[in-house]
């Protein structure tokens, strides 16, 4: 009795688990199946949900005549850029934040926590017309100082809540053998903190590659655009197939998929340890 | 002396974060809020002055507004109760150890890391009236005899831009809620085994209450995420079809990228910081400061 109990929980745990698989892969599936279909089976009905034949011509006319190829190293220069600089900065603040002790520390934590939730398309506008001022719109550059800003609040909250749980004392006997302060930081905590350094590496590249909002509002020539605004421009324009879109959309989701594979161990640690946010 | 060198170290250790927000966060800040009482537009660029309330009287007395608002509280609430409920799910499945848990769990968490812009989009595809495999699937299991047009209808689009955002979300409510899950001692359950207590009332009395605070944690914090993440709906309707999917955020986002009247985007962007406001000042208030780990 108790044993077709458990060999019942089991099954249903079992279908339990191929539901969710099922939910997550099947949409990522049927876009790359559109992608890899000749132009006149995507506009078929009822759905062939094979292509009789296999093509990249999608891609081909994506990379060649789309240009997408020239978006995607615009977006990979932007994101790795301002992620790198953001996550430098952040373990510089995280680490004060997390080991010294001095007043208004609890001021300037507290802060940090509000200007992590000013979600980025409430500042565009402002950044709009204080850009424009200095010249840095429609610029890459310009584009990488706002995500820099937008990733600094919560790369520094994410590198203190790592940083915090690093024991101090092998930082303190180094501090004894007379290393100074950042020397100890680089030899000693740093080495330990590569965790903490990948996570918050990997969340700002994420956040930076999606963006899309404050990218569409600033990079408007062709040259400049990220993968997320030259999908927005592909569906403002008439005539688009979808075959193309398609693979325009599975081009632009694989490096955060990748991103993903290789960190998600550091990434779930930085989301549920470090604190709540995305 | 010492003390003067602490004080150094730890002011240009700070120095590049806090310029860096207090130049790209906080000065934009106050600027959107000057700006929201003026009259910056593309075509008044060079000719920018004060008028007053005018902007929030505008947005205030926009017939659609208390619809928007509405639909900004259902976004918000449907979305996460319903990600909760299936994240938690999920996580509970993956509570116990099995052979290939690692690879099966990036496999479903893997979409937290997609463009919500780009996941949109093909939803859209899916979801399409004509061509999409929604549908099809639908007609052949007889459900419905002709297609849906999901999003071009008002009736059905809020439901369509729900159901992709709720897909979403699952995987970020069932990583958070699998570590609240691993943090439970396996001796409780061992104590409840010897009791002979059932799965059910092992869930209901154990798993429950254990992971509760940061279940509400989560949520909380998560509902502020949600109110501002106009991407899945910008991907799908832009908010459309006759503002039934309109929300705060998309709302700001069409004034700036239709009706190029930043001004009056601004006072939206101030509504909804405001909203912001009252909303964590209540959350902190609720939750204790405990739960931010100061």
């Amino acid at each position: 009795m108790k044993r077709s109990k458990r060999t019942v929980l089991g099954i249903l745990r079992g279908l339990g688990l191929a539901f969710y698989l099922a939910l997550a892969i099947f949409p990522l599936l049927w876009i790359f199946i559109t992608s890899i279909k000749p132009p006149e089976e995507v506009y078929t009905f009822p759905i062939k949900y094979w292509p009789s034949k296999i093509t990249w011509d999608s891609y081909e006319y994506l990379f060649g005549f789309a240009k997408f190829g020239r978006y995607f190293l615009n977006s990979i220069f932007v994101s790795i850029t301002a992620s790198v600089v953001s996550t430098i900065i952040a373990l510089f603040s995280g680490y004060v934040l997390a080991r010294m002790r001095f007043k208004g520390k609890y001021f300037f934590v507290v802060f940090l926590f509000f200007v992590q939730m000013i979600p980025a398309y409430l500042l565009m506008i402002p950044q709009y017309s204080m850009f424009s001022s200095f010249g840095l719109i429609n610029r890459l550059s310009g584009i990488i100082l706002v995500y820099i800003g937008l990733g600094a609040a919560f790369s520094t909250i994410m590198a203190r809540g790592f940083f915090v749980r690093i024991p101090v004392s092998l930082e303190e006997s180094a501090l004894m053998d007379g290393c100074t302060r950042l020397k100890a930081l680089f030899k000693v905590t740093l080495p330990l903190m590569l965790p903490g350094v990948a996570a918050i590496f990997s969340f700002s590249f994420v956040q930076n590659w999606n963006e899309i909002f404050t990218a569409a509002l600033f990079l408007n020539s062709d040259s400049k655009m990220t993968v997320p605004v030259a999908l927005y421009s592909f569906i403002s324009k008439a005539g688009i197939q979808w075959n193309v879109l398609a693979a325009g959309i599975v081009v632009s989701l694989i490096p955060t998929i990748v991103v993903f594979a290789f960190a998600q161990k550091y990434i779930v640690a930085g989301l549920t340890k470090g604190s709540v946010k995305e | 002396m010492k003390n003067r060198k602490k004080f150094w170290f730890i002011f240009w250790m700070l120095v590049p974060v806090f310029s860096v927000i207090g130049f790209l966060s906080v000065y934009p800040t106050i600027k959107g809020f000057i700006l929201a009482f003026q009259n910056y537009t593309v075509f008044t660029f060079n000719r920018i002055k004060f008028i007053g309330w005018d902007n929030f009287v505008e947005i205030l007395s926009d017939p659609d507004f208390l619809m928007i608002l509405w639909n900004t509280v259902i976004w918000i609430i449907v979305s996460v109760f319903f990600q909760l409920l299936l994240g938690l799910g999920l996580a509970l499945l993956l509570r116990k150890p099995f052979k290939g848990r690692g690879l099966y769990s990036g496999l479903v968490f893997y979409p937290w890391a997609l463009s919500g812009f780009a996941i949109g989009l093909l939803w859209s595809w899916l979801l399409n009236g004509q061509f999409g495999i929604i549908n099809d699937i639908l007609i052949k299991l007889n459900v419905i005899q002709e297609g849906i047009q999901f999003l071009s209808n008002p009736d059905t689009a809020m439901l369509s831009v729900l159901i992709v955002n709720i897909w979403y979300g699952i995987p970020f409510f069932a990583i958070m809620s699998l570590a609240a899950l691993q943090s439970i001692p396996d001796s409780v359950y061992e104590a409840a085994d010897i009791d002979g207590a059932s799965g059910w009332a092992k869930l209901v009395k154990i798993t429950l209450p254990y992971i509760r605070p940061t279940i509400i944690s989560t949520v909380l914090v998560r509902s502020i995420w949600i109110m501002n993440f106009p991407d899945v709906i910008y991907g799908m309707t832009r908010g459309g079809p006759a503002k039934s999917t309109e929300i705060l955020s998309t709302y700001m986002i069409n004034i700036v990228y239709y009706e190029n009247n930043y001004s009056k985007a601004s006072a939206v962007g101030v509504i909804v910081i405001l909203l912001l406001l009252v909303y964590t000042i209540l959350y902190l208030r609720f939750s204790g400061q405990g739960e931010m780990e100061l």
